[in-house]
């Protein structure tokens, strides 16, 4: 069991994670746990508890929630927030908070590998474009299908797609994000307790 | 904010278009192509002219959902396809990923209710001789369908024959939970059109669970989140007997159905329930071509399934 300190915790810990204000009311959260209970991750992992979350968050803990690898068990479902009775959207907290945790040097092996293929989209002007394998695959499938061999998308919105990711600093943010500096997770919950990883 | 949760199809779209903006997705047209033909397909035999635009790119927001960047790009990427609709076409647009639908219509919100957003945004589309003014209309294409539920039935040519047909409906179209065009809870609309085409909708537990793979999971949480998951999901269509599985999301397709191999491996299942989009399924009962359908991309083979509807072997 790992110690808190008083540095640990931040009375405007909330304030600061909804930083592009798409949560908004997080403080009118019930705690009733509607979220938790249809929660298909909770389901299969009992220490992840979205409730538990917001409630650290308002109470201000920064260790419990950006140190932990719990934010990252998410798959944005949105049964949390479709089972709300207040509206909060969970899913918008769950993307601020893995911002704040990557802000905080934790979590990036959990986005590096989803970037590799948006780099790769700055030649093509779309995503998830497969490797030569993969792509001879796509071609032959596409070609037998009697559509053109791979989806065509002009030089002009190429370039275009690539300036907007260089023009707001996206690519060199992306470029920031690297494993070997990660900070490691320290804490995970385990039953309603706080447990070193 | 209009806070009604259930529109019908003619509340939420109106009348039927003559034309619109198809706007393509990644997955849709690489890992399964054959979901933007088939629902190119659907619409020109439903009489709309489609059109599509080498100009647009990615909509650019899964990776931003998997937090991989903050939002600012995809802010951009959204004005500059939209304002290139709206110079060219002035039409609607339609997507057909869940995705791509979640993220651009939370970026279009954003825009058009932020005036610093739309601002910074036009000032780097600017420079292309782009303006996005929100003049046009956002939906995704199983609103269509299901306000054309009548002129679909009337197409069919090709009947499913009782085929079992499990839905899976995905998380971000009914995760808007206003103003869509059924009850997010329990809907039933993608049921409604199994049975307009002749199969049997199945209503097993799992129905309306994610597929796992959301926000990058599939990435990174394969073993300790999107497995035991789907596992639940496809063992629960299995106790019901569901033969074929259809998806509004070629995201999920992705994950439901190349997963079970591998499943299979661990000792699950196996399962063997292929995995389509709702408009391959709609285009096999109106009579387009198998062949342009593209069902040689998925990994559970639609053997058993085409024969059913009457289609042997080599379709
Ligand atoms: S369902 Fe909503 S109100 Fe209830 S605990 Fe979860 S976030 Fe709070
Ligand atoms: S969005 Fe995340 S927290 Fe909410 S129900 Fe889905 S997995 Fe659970």
């Amino acid at each position: 069991m790992s110690r808190e300190y008083d540095r640990d915790w931040d009375p405007d810990l909330y304030k600061k994670i909804d930083k592009y204000n798409s949560v908004k009311n997080l403080e009118q959260c019930l705690q009733c746990g509607k979220c938790t209970g249809n929660c298909p991750v909770a389901a299969i992992t009992p220490s992840y508890n979205p409730r538990a979350i917001i409630n650290d968050i308002l109470a201000g803990s920064t260790a419990r929630i950006l140190d932990s690898d719990e934010i990252w068990r998410c798959m944005k479902c949105g049964t949390c927030y479709r089972g709300c009775p207040v509206d909060i959207s969970f899913t918008s907290l769950i993307l601020e908070l893995r911002f704040a945790a990557l802000e905080s040097g934790h979590g990036q092996k959990y986005v590096v590998p989803a970037n590799k293929f948006v780099f790769r989209s700055m030649e093509y002007g779309i995503n998830f474009v497969p490797g030569k394998r993969g792509m001879e695959r796509v071609m032959k499938l596409r070609s037998d299908m009697g559509v053109e061999p791979f989806p065509k998308v002009t030089p002009e919105a190429i370039e275009q797609f690539k300036a907007i990711f260089e023009q707001t600093q996206t690519l060199r943010y992306m470029e920031k994000l690297k494993t070997d500096t990660e900070k490691p997770l320290r804490l995970s919950y385990a039953e309603g307790r706080i447990v070193n990883e | 904010m209009n806070k009604t949760k259930v529109l019908t199809p003619q509340e939420r779209i109106g009348k039927k278009p003559d034309k619109l903006f198809l706007f393509r997705s990644c997955t849709g047209s690489i890992g399964y192509p054959g979901t933007e033909s088939a629902v190119r397909e659907v619409l020109i035999k439903l009489g709309i002219d489609v059109i599509t635009d080498p100009d647009q790119t990615c909509c650019s927001g899964a990776v931003a959902g998997y937090s991989g960047y903050p939002p600012e790009a995809s802010l951009a990427v959204t004005a500059r396809n939209f304002a290139m609709v709206e110079k060219k076409y002035d039409a609607d647009t339609y997507c057909f990923c869940n995705g791509c639908f979640v993220h651009i219509s939370h970026y279009m919100h954003d825009l058009q209710t932020d005036p610093d957003k739309m601002a910074n945004a036009n000032a780097i589309i600017n420079q292309w001789g782009y303006d996005y003014k929100a003049r046009n209309n956002f939906y995704h294409v199983q609103e269509l369908y299901y306000l054309l539920l009548d002129e679909i039935r009337a197409l069919v040519v090709r009947p499913l024959n009782g085929l079992r047909v499990g839905c899976h409906y995905g998380c971000a179209y009914l995760l808007k939970k206003y103003g869509i065009v059924d009850d997010h809870e329990l809907p039933t609309f993608h049921e409604q059109i199994i049975t307009a085409l002749g199969g049997v909708p199945v209503f097993y537990k799992e129905r309306r669970s994610c597929c796992g793979s959301g926000a990058g999971r599939g990435f990174t949480h394969k073993e300790s989140v999107v497995h035991p998951h789907l596992v639940r999901k496809l063992d629960s269509a299995k106790e019901e007997g569901v033969q074929l599985m259809t998806t509004v999301c070629p995201g999920c397709n992705m994950a439901l159905d190349a997963e079970q191999p591998v499943l299979a491996a661990q000792g699950y299942g196996p399962y063997d329930i292929p995995v389509i989009d709702l408009a391959q399924l709609i285009g096999l009962a109106i009579g387009v071509d198998p062949k342009i359908l593209g069902f040689t991309a998925n990994t559970v083979s639609l053997q058993g399934v085409l024969e059913q509807v009457g289609l042997g072997k080599g379709a």
